[in-house]
């Protein structure tokens, strides 16, 4: 064949410039000093030290690895033994389990995540009901009732996507034997175990070590099917760097990706510069190897030399099989631990580390998008939460809905504290379910340097002039509520005329290019960078903002507002209701409110914390607290009166939303 | 003994039963349950309503795969030409990034992309908007280029073009060569080579490359909504959306599921019965 011409060279080099161009900006921003990815501050080692010490993300990396490696590890003796099973099938059958065995494989992800989401809910519900009826009838032995998403089914989920791909290169292999060979043996005198472990074994390894890999890189790079099948309890790296995607991303995932990629970048050239070793040596018979990756991995591994890579590898697998053992029989065992949902950017993490070392209960920290979201997440069954942070209208719903636990305040003297006027709000009239944990406003935050005129009035939002640079809120109470506000209606309307109304406003704005997204938490990245100029946000987070960018101003509209309260509730079955009132008890403490005020900017509804807060400050940072940024945080009474809290709606208005909602999104 | 060992098959039947055929018999039970319960066929009744969605999902998808298409055959062809030690490099550098997670590799896209973004930053050093604003009167600081349908398809591309490249090049490599030799003795010239000969062979390769990267794209919900602002839909962001996003319908969920996966079954069988022999086509 004739060699390529320059041009087509330089063809190749693009794309792979194309290829490699975000992977070095990753690179290059693990070291930087500041948390951008944009903008250079000098060169540091900084997040890699913090890397180590980030629970969430070692956490991460360590499931992801383990469920890795015990998926690769099934699924590469389950799929060799099934592909030996299909091959010695009559053909129609065979071609029929091929069909199914292609399934997986063939089908989109989401698909196959929200089809073994559903299957694995529907089957919790049936095992429940069974144990509780299998316990009563006899006292032997005492069955689980409560079954959840985790680790198990994320194995699972991990081990059915895998097989396909093991059984495809294994496959090819069988058919290249030669058939004889077992026939020979069997004729020798091996019975049909001897035959397979003596003949067939040897002839198919480079298939079964190859599909291994190709298994293990599909298991590390997944995330939709992780997504929908690991629950609340296990999050593997690709599902942490997706909930960080919302908010911001920071550079200590640079730093893991970097190492991981230095990782298998060393051991790939290793394993090449071994191959041409022995291609230099082997002459003509070994320059003819070539063929993908996977293969020639697969028969470095196969060669005498490689024989100290195959126990290592042997043992590597042996060593995830007894960690992943005592792991999951550690967890099963009553560890004290405690699951919360909250928001993103809703916590000072310093306190979950207070709250570990003072009472030995490991905190599982999650956060959810908005309350919508997190609706979704309980009753689909992917959120298996003791502690949830909703807001009130939300909060209605789920005790309306029969979902939360009565709180023993017996076990939350803190609760005391609470200011007198944020107890037995219209959310919970009898204070029996929750208990505040911040509130505040929601207002439009403009960056006084691309909008030139001091915005006053909601109908910025809606406003052609303004056209891709408005951020929209991606959640249908809030969006709607901006819409609702503008036109004078009520947050709480039921009324469909007015609704679609508000949705109108929406649905032209969106078609007339208003929206440059429509967003939550990714608007600190967009606001902070000026990638924007105005969106509408909670007041709390304006002030977090505010820190990385100057130019923000924040307003509350003349036609008034939303206020909020969030609140910390248990939810009905929750396994740790213990630990998760003694969480809630040292929130509500006034010191962990005020180091929490501190951090996300929310007003809190301790009493003394709401006070003490501007002297906390002067005695912090040495300087007094700009009674302006005070009064954006804990909006005065007055500021309070112009506002309207969401009630909850009834069940035909919230199906509307949702209809609406969906309808905005086409 | 052929029976024997076809015994092996029976766990996994069993396991594939379970986990594989089970799931899906949910999602078709679910499409056609009301929320409260009961047979209904409403949550079909207002697919008309997501068509759009299924218009631009598929479009855009298309695109993709067609770009993947024109980038990766020339390359993977490419590659094929050039000498072993060139070639252990690239395939290494190809499967390289999927080493470092897909949605990462997204999430600098957009700070590459941003508004105030490395990009526009670029080009405002080197002048090029302001050339732009002399040449077509205008008056812009920044290319708009976040948020577009253009930049989903770029991360369509970015994220599944090795999965084009792959099998591409896996069948380029195993060709005969005595078959173009042949070709040229018989006096065809080298687009004729190509045309005639390589080209026919490649297609197992061709077939499997577009359904690893289609099927991907058109369900895709984390790149639309990092590239693309979240403000126009695509199919994976509907059915999110329905599951654990802002607006809680499973049915409703499982019904778009069941319509997509109905089409896009039908168009790869479809066009499994243009390339026959596509079972030698080597996933990967």
């Amino acid at each position: 064949m004739k060699k390529n011409s320059a041009f087509n060279r330089i063809f190749t080099a693009l794309v792979f410039l194309f290829l490699y161009a975000p992977i070095l900006l990753l690179i290059v921003f693990s070291f930087n000093k500041g948390n951008s990815n944009t903008v250079w501050a000098g060169f540091s080692l900084d997040w890699y030290q913090k890397l180590f010490r980030d629970r969430l993300i070692m956490q991460s990396v360590y499931t992801t690895l383990l469920v890795s490696l015990l998926a690769t590890a099934i699924a590469t003796a389950a799929g060799t033994f099934a592909a030996i099973g299909f091959y010695s099938l009559r053909r129609r059958k065979r071609a029929a389990l091929t069909t199914v065995n292609n399934i997986p494989m063939m089908n989109a992800d989401i698909v196959t995540g929200v089809a073994m989401c559903l299957f694995f809910v529907a089957f919790f519900t049936l095992w429940s009901d069974f144990a509780v009826w299998f316990n009563g009838v006899q006292h032997v032995i005492e069955l689980p009732t409560r079954l959840t998403l985790g680790f198990g089914t994320l194995l699972i989920a991990h081990v059915t996507f895998n097989i396909p791909y093991v059984i495809l290169s294994v496959s090819p292999k069988l058919r290249q034997m030669d058939k004889n060979l077992v026939d020979a043996a069997m004729d020798l005198g091996c019975t049909w175990m001897q035959a397979f472990w003596k003949v067939i074994l040897p002839e198919i390894k480079p298939g079964i070590v190859s599909g291994a890999l190709t298994a293990f890189t599909m298991s590390v790079d997944d995330f939709i099917i992780s997504y929908f099948t690991a629950g609340s309890s296990s999050s593997t790296l690709a599902m942490t760097i997706y909930g960080m995607t919302k908010k911001r991303v920071t550079p200590e995932i640079n730093a893991i990706s970097t190492l991981l990629f230095v990782t298998v970048l060393l051991l790939l050239v290793i394993v090449n510069i071994r191959e041409a070793r022995l291609e230099r040596r082997g002459g003509q018979a070994a320059v003819r190897r070539r063929g993908p990756l996977a293969q020639r991995v697969s028969r470095t591994l196969s060669t005498p030399k490689g024989q100290w890579l195959r126990r290592g590898t042997a043992a590597a697998l042996a060593a995830a099989f007894v960690i992943s053992v005592t792991v999951l029989t550690s967890a099963t065992n009553a560890q004290s631990v405690v699951n919360v949902c909250s928001w993103g950017e809703y916590i000072d993490e310093e306190l979950i580390t207070q709250f570990e070392e003072e009472t030995g209960i490991i905190v599982n920290y999650q956060t959810a998008e908005s309350n919508e979201a997190l609706y979704s997440l309980l009753k689909s069954g992917a959120g298996d939460y003791d502690v949830i942070v909703p807001s009130d209208y939300m909060i209605s719903q789920l005790i309306e809905e029969d979902m939360l636990a009565e709180l023993d305040y017996g076990n939350i003297p803190n609760f005391d504290l609470i200011d007198q006027r944020f107890k037995n709000l219209p959310y919970d009239p009898e204070n029996k379910y929750t208990v505040p944990y911040a509130w505040g406003t929601v207002g439009i935050i403009y960056n006084t340097a691309m909008v030139d005129e001091p915005i006053t009035s909601w109908g910025a939002m809606f406003d052609t002039k303004y056209a891709g640079n408005v951020l929209m809120f991606r959640n249908s109470r809030d969006a709607m509520a901006t819409a609702l506000l503008y036109l004078g209606y009520s947050l709480n309307t039921t009324d469909e005329g007015e609704l679609r109304e508000a949705f109108q406003l929406l649905a032209d704005a969106k078609k007339n290019g208003v929206y440059q997204s429509f967003v939550m938490d990714e608007i600190y990245q967009k606001m902070e960078g000026g990638n924007a100029a105005i969106g509408a946000y909670y007041a709390g987070d304006y002030l977090t903002m505010l820190e990385n960018n100057e130019d923000l101003a924040f307003v509350i509209p003349d036609e008034g507002s939303n206020w909020f309260m969030d609140a910390m509730c248990v939810l009905k079955d929750a396994p740790h209701k213990e630990e998760a009132e003694a969480w809630i008890n040292f929130i509500a403490s006034t010191d962990a409110n005020l180091a929490n005020m501190d951090y996300i900017w929310y007003a809190s509804p301790n009493e003394e914390a709401l006070e003490q807060y501007p002297a906390y400050y002067e005695e912090l940072y040495e300087e007094e607290l700009d009674p302006a940024i005070y009064e954006i945080m804990a909006a005065p009474q007055e500021i309070l009166d112009r506002c309207e809290s969401y009630l909850v709606l009834p069940p035909e208005t919230r199906m509307l939303y949702n209809t609406l909602w969906t309808e905005l999104g086409i | 003994m052929r029976n024997k060992l076809s015994h092996f098959a029976i766990p996994y039947v069993v396991w594939m039963a379970l986990f594989v055929v089970a799931p899906i018999i949910m999602v078709v039970v679910y499409a056609f349950s009301a929320a409260e319960g009961g047979f209904t066929l409403d949550n079909f009744a207002n697919m008309g309503t997501y068509a759009v969605v299924f218009g631009r999902s598929f479009k855009l998808a298309l695109i993709a795969t067609a770009v993947c298409l024109l980038i990766g055959y020339p390359v993977s062809y490419m590659m094929s030409k050039e000498g072993p030690r060139f070639q252990r490099a690239a395939m290494v550098l190809i499967m390289l990034p999927m080493w470092i997670n897909f949605l990462l590799r997204t999430y600098s896209w957009m700070s590459i992309l941003e508004n105030n973004g490395l990009l526009n930053r670029l080009f405002q050093r080197i002048g090029l908007i302001a050339l732009y604003n002399q040449v077509f009167g205008t008056d812009i600081e920044f290319f708009h280029m976040l948020n577009t349908q253009g930049a989903v398809v770029l991360g369509m591309v970015y994220n599944y073009l090795p999965f084009m490249i792959l099998p591409i090049y896996s069948v380029i490599i195993k060709l005969d060569h005595s078959l173009i030799e042949a070709a040229r003795d018989l006096g065809a010239n080298s687009f004729n080579v190509f045309r005639r000969v390589i080209l026919p062979l490649s297609f197992p390769g061709i077939l499997s490359g577009i359904t690893m990267v289609f099927v991907p794209s058109v369900s895709t919900f984390a790149i639309s909504k990092m590239l693309g602002g979240g403000t126009d839909l695509l199919l994976g962001d509907l059915i999110e959306q329905q599951f654990l996003g802002g607006a809680y319908n499973p049915q409703l969920g499982a019904a778009i599921s069941l319509v997509m996966m109905v089409i896009v079954v039908v168009c790869m069988v479809v066009m499994n019965r243009f390339g026959e022999g596509e079972e030698q086509a080597v996933m990967l």
